[in-house]
C-alpha cells in the first residue's frame, strides 16, 4: 500500500516537473524565443530539425492502395504450409482490408457525444441543486410557522401540533 | 516471385513436423492483429508496395520457422522488429543497388539546388537512407514510434528499455538525422 502510494507520488512528481521544465526551458519559452532570434547556430539547428520533422510528415501522410493489406496477407498464406492455407481464417484475411480503430471510428461522434455529456452533468447538477434547496426551503418555511404559532398560540400547544 | 514463393511453401510444407500442424493458428492471428499496422510501418520505410508484400511475407515466414514452429513469447514484439529488420535490409540494398547505377550513368551529379531540397520526394528518400544508417538502438525507436506509431511505453517494452530511454533515443536519432539530412555532400 505504501509502496503504491510512493510510485502515485513520484508520478505526480515526474510530471510536475516535466511541466516545469518544459515551462522554463520548453522551445516556447520567452527566453529562447529571444535567444533564437538573435543567434545564427541555433536557428540552423531549428531549421535542421524541422526538416527532419516536415520529412516523417511526409512520409506518415503518404497513402498506399487499400487492398496492399489484402495483397500481402495473400501472397504471405500462399507460403504457409496446407492446413493453414486452407482454414476459415486464411480466406478470412484473404479478403481483409484496413479499418480504422474504434477510437478513430467514433472520433466523428466526439463532439455530440462532449455536447451530451455536458448537458447530462447540467441536468444532474439542476436537479441536485433544486432537491437540496426545496428539503432548504420546507424546513426553513417549517421553522417560520411553527415560531408563528409559538407567538400566537403558545410553546406547548405548538409542540403539540407540530410532534403530531 | 510467384515461382519463389511457391517454392518455399513447399520446403515449408515439407519440413515442418505434423506434430506441430495444428498449433500455428496463433502466425494468422499474428497477423489479423498486427498486420494493418505492419503494412503501415513498412509502406512508411520502403515506400513501394511490392517491397512492402515482400518484407510482410518474409517477416511471417520468419515467425512461422522460429526455433521449429515454436510461439515466441512476445509476438508483437517479434513481429514488429522483425518486419522493421527485414525492412531496414531492403531499403540498404536498394540504396546501393541505385548509388552503383548512378555512379555508372552520370559520375555523381552531386549538386542539390533548394527547389529539390524542399521536394517531398527527395525529403522522403533522405529520410529513409539516413534512417538506414542510423545505428540499430536508435533506428529501432525511430522505426517503431514515428513510423509504427507506438507510444514510447510499448517501444520501450519491445525493446526491453524504460519508456524514457526510448525518449532520449528518439531525441538522439532526431538530432543525427538533423545533421546528416543538411550535409553538403
Amino acid at each position: 500500500m505504501k509502496t503504491k502510494k510512493a510510485n502515485t507520488q513520484c508520478k505526480n512528481i515526474k510530471t510536475w516537473l516535466y511541466d516545469a521544465v518544459t515551462s522554463r526551458f520548453g522551445l516556447n519559452a520567452d527566453w529562447v524565443q529571444n535567444h533564437i532570434v538573435n543567434c545564427p547556430r541555433c536557428q540552423r539547428r531549428l531549421a535542421s530539425a524541422g526538416k527532419v520533422h516536415l520529412a516523417l510528415a511526409i512520409v506518415k501522410s503518404q497513402t498506399h492502395s487499400l487492398n496492399l493489406l489484402m495483397r500481402a496477407n495473400t501472397k504471405t498464406i500462399d507460403v504457409l504450409k496446407h492446413s493453414l492455407r486452407y482454414c476459415p481464417k486464411a480466406r478470412k484475411l484473404k479478403k481483409m482490408l484496413p479499418e480504422p480503430k474504434l477510437f478513430e471510428r467514433c472520433g466523428k461522434y466526439k463532439h455530440s457525444l462532449a455536447n451530451t455529456a455536458a448537458c447530462i452533468a447540467i441536468l444532474l447538477l439542476m436537479k441536485t441543486g433544486v432537491f437540496s434547496s426545496m428539503d432548504k426551503f420546507q424546513s426553513e418555511g417549517q421553522k417560520v410557522v411553527k415560531q408563528y404559532y409559538a407567538s400566537h398560540l403558545g410553546q406547548e400547544l405548538t409542540d403539540e401540533i407540530f410532534s403530531a | 516471385m510467384i515461382g519463389k514463393a511457391d517454392s518455399c511453401g513447399l520446403i515449408w510444407d515439407f519440413a515442418v513436423p505434423g506434430s506441430l500442424s495444428s498449433s500455428q493458428r496463433w502466425v494468422l492471428s499474428a497477423m489479423q492483429s498486427w498486420g494493418p499496422e505492419l503494412v503501415t510501418m513498412l509502406w512508411r520505410i520502403l515506400g513501394n508496395e511490392q517491397d512492402v508484400c515482400d518484407a510482410y511475407q518474409n517477416t511471417f515466414l520468419k515467425l512461422a520457422h522460429f526455433e521449429g514452429g515454436r510461439k515466441p513469447e512476445h509476438i508483437k514484439a517479434y513481429v514488429f522488429r522483425s518486419a522493421a529488420n527485414v525492412a531496414i535490409s531492403m531499403l540498404r540494398r536498394r540504396i546501393t543497388e541505385r548509388k552503383n547505377l548512378s555512379e555508372l550513368s552520370a559520375a555523381g551529379n552531386n549538386i542539390k539546388s533548394p527547389i529539390s531540397e524542399l521536394d517531398s520526394r527527395y525529403l522522403q528518400e533522405s529520410l529513409r537512407c539516413n534512417i538506414a544508417r542510423l545505428p540499430e538502438h536508435l533506428r529501432s525507436v525511430v522505426t517503431l514510434h514515428d513510423l509504427a506509431e507506438l507510444s514510447y511505453v510499448q517501444v520501450g517494452k519491445m525493446l526491453g528499455i524504460t519508456a524514457a530511454t526510448a525518449r532520449v533515443y528518439r531525441c538522439k536519432a532526431i538530432q543525427l538525422l538533423a545533421v546528416w539530412m543538411n550535409r553538403k555532400e
